[in-house]
């Protein structure tokens, strides 16, 4: 079965691919108006609301850079994800609830609509939507250059497609992901979540079972080697030290309710008290994923130190490196399957949200509504975003890598204090929202175009929302409390 | 007090103790050493020298980062919801993430002092505290929102308020 290695894994992301194209096919005939684009017309079940959460959350990083990080620095990553607990809680504690029942009252579509009927504020609603934008277009350009790069070393291993380039690599895979984003909207995007959440979880499970058997004593031995080569990468904190983790599990932890691709999907479930279901499973689909992560870094660090396997041309080459090597080329195939499903089902969330911002936001910020046919409109947006996203992968790097600063680390430091605390506390204000999503802004910018290095390696995300917490509380802190719109002050106290 | 003054304080202590390591000296192995050998893969070097200048300042970081996502997690129950039995699970609950945190941390520093940890279950035993210990402290809090979700989280009477207002703004809107 070995010679047949490269076929096989060629034919289940050809069988994967196919699949997100029937789902888009199939959702089309679902999405009738840009209510049912944008949140499925809040009729999501909880089992597909739960996979889509998960999965978006852990996109092609978990599968990709996460095992490179671990096989470069040991275990400092892995704080992102031990966190995820943490970092669920706060969002069905915080704020899943109060925005699926804004949701139903304001009849609202993205985030930067309950932001607007949380604070009454066309500013607060722009600035939600323009870092919404900013951040989508970074991060789909570094997932479409993922997929592009992933789909090419695919291919290359064939011989009727051994030269084949760049460009066309990510125009393959784009054109997919697009198609089924544009036929059908958020509909197609939550169910190919589901199905790549399923893909996923089984591939995060099956690798570890793997990862466990390359070495006789398991992971015991591959840590013993970690142990007398360094220590100190297979010790809690990883290379890097303490300060870096913690400020990781800050930065994750509290920042993944700020996520808006996350927080978008808290208001499609069908009835309020799915959620009591949804975290659960939620949090155990993420930890079985994410256990891909943590076993194939440590176990390529532990191949590479214990002189059993060579080192890697680049860190990111652990987990490619560990499926040719180590995995049964059907487990190969199942995993690159989950491959693609991790970078496209957070690729398609960010395309949603991103168009909902081009159409719905952004105008209605400026002119006080939104586009006239609006789901027209909404699948244009999605192909112009890709196209600008996939444009902005191919041609600069530097570019990749400002806009890559506007991800996480932005989306928590802006929106986390606007929404998190802003949903459950009354006495937060509209200038306060403003200053902490332009603070947030600022200091991210700044590290990234100053390239400031921060002592201890602590995370600049991690800078940036503590400062714009603690300005969102002090700022609130000093304005008199104003009288909230009626059913805004009823959905607060419950 | 308020809650929210609580996390206010928690996030000015946190930020004290960011300015204190930010303006430490800065050891040279601070974030690892370069492999000789291997590029792109980086070593530990010491611990001890690590936290040589800021001690045990990333300790304290966390205990206050801990009372903070629970004070967070408190302000996500309504207030007319929180009762004796709520106070007194997210002290347990807490108390148990923070028993978690310096069974991982004195692990840790004993790994410094000795060189020497034990191996469970694969890993030594400060990473098997971070591994489940973390992770499970705050799964606690989500199988409590799971389990108590209708006392705290979702009580019929806010539900069947939250679908009176539903109802009345749709009566308005149609009015």
């Amino acid at each position: 079965m070995e010679e047949y290695r490269q076929p096989i894994i060629l034919l289940f992301v050809a069988a994967y691919m196919g699949l997100c194209i029937w789902v888009g096919l199939w959702a089309m005939r679902r999405t009738k108006s840009a209510g049912d684009f944008f949140v499925a017309g809040r009729g999501l079940g909880p089992w597909v609301v739960s996979l889509a959460v998960f999965s978006s959350t852990l996109s092609g990083f978990g599968f990709v850079g996460g095992p490179g990080l671990v096989y470069a620095t040991g275990l400092s990553s892995i704080w992102m994800a031990v966190c995820s607990a943490l970092g669920f809680a706060t969002g069905y504690f915080l704020i899943a609830k109060r925005i699926r029942m804004i949701a139903e009252v304001r009849n609202a579509m993205s985030l930067p609509d309950i932001v607007f009927a949380r604070y009454g504020s066309e500013a607060a609603r722009l600035l939600t939507a323009g870092t919404i934008l900013l951040g989508v277009l970074g991060y789909l350009a570094t997932q479409i250059l993922a997929m592009g790069v992933v789909l090419q070393s695919i291919l290359a291993g064939t011989e009727m497609f051994a030269d084949i380039s760049l460009l066309s690599s990510i125009v393959i895979s784009s054109a997919v992901l697009i198609f089924y984003c544009v036929t059908g909207g958020i509909v197609a995007s939550v169910y190919t979540d589901l199905v790549q959440g399923i893909v996923m979880i089984i591939a995060g499970a099956l690798v570890v079972i793997t990862a466990a058997s390359v070495f006789d004593g398991g992971f015991a031995e591959a840590t013993n080697i970690l142990l007398a080569n360094d220590g100190e990468d297979i010790m809690p904190f990883g290379t890097l030290g303490p300060m870096a983790a913690l400020s990781w599990y800050f930065l994750f932890g509290l920042g993944l309710a700020g996520q808006p691709h996350v927080a978008t999907k808290m208001m499609m479930n069908r009835n309020l008290s799915d959620n009591k279901a949804i975290l659960p499973m939620t949090v155990f689909g993420y930890v079985i994923a994410a256990m891909l992560w943590v076993s194939v870094g440590i176990i390529m660090r532990a191949l590479v130190l214990g002189d059993v396997a060579a080192p890697l041309a680049g860190a990111d080459e652990a987990a490619p490196a560990f499926l040719s090597t180590y995995a049964h080329p059907i487990l190969a195939g199942v995993v690159f399957a989950g491959l693609f499903a991790a970078i496209m089902s957070t690729a398609d969330g960010f395309l949603n949200i991103g168009a909902a911002a081009i159409i719905h936001d952004i105008p209605k910020a400026l002119r006080g509504r939104s586009l006239d046919n609006e789901l027209f409109w909404a699948r244009t947006a999605t192909i112009i975003l890709s196209l600008v996203a996939a444009a902005i992968a191919l041609s600069s790097g530097q570019l990749i890598a400002i806009l890559g600063a506007f991800g996480w680390g932005t989306f928590a430091a802006a929106l986390v204090p606007v929404v998190l605390i802003g949903l459950n506390w009354k006495q937060a204000s509209a200038r306060a929202a403003v200053a902490a999503i332009s603070i947030s802004l600022l200091i991210n910018f700044a590290i990234q175009i100053w390239q400031i290095q921060i002592p201890y390696a602590m995370s600049g995300g991690f800078i940036a929302m503590l400062t714009s917490m603690i300005l969102f509380i002090a700022i609130s802190m000093f304005e008199k409390e104003k009288k909230l719109p009626k059913d805004i002050d009823r959905i607060l106290e419950l | 007090m308020k809650i929210i003054h609580v996390v206010f304080v928690l996030l000015l202590a946190i930020a004290g103790i960011t300015v204190f390591v930010w303006t430490s000296e800065v050891p040279n192995a601070a974030t690892g050493i370069p492999h000789p050998e291997v590029a792109g893969l980086s070593l530990g070097g010491s611990g001890t020298d690590k936290l040589s200048a800021i001690g045990d300042a990333p300790y304290y970081f966390q205990i206050l980062v801990i009372l903070l996502a629970g004070s967070l997690l408190y302000m996500g129950v309504p207030a007319q919801r929180r009762d004796t039995l709520l106070k007194v699970v997210f002290a347990v609950g807490l108390l148990f993430a923070l028993f978690v945190w310096a069974m991982l941390w004195g692990g840790y520093q004993s790994y410094l002092t000795t060189g020497e940890t034990t191996v469970v279950f694969g890993f030594p035993a400060p990473t098997n505290w971070m591994f489940w210990g973390i992770w499970g402290s705050f799964v606690a809090f989500d199988l409590f929102y799971v389990f108590a979700f209708r006392r705290y989280f979702l009580h019929p009477d806010d539900e069947a308020a939250f679908e009176a207002l539903v109802r009345e703004m749709k009566t308005e809107e149609n009015a």
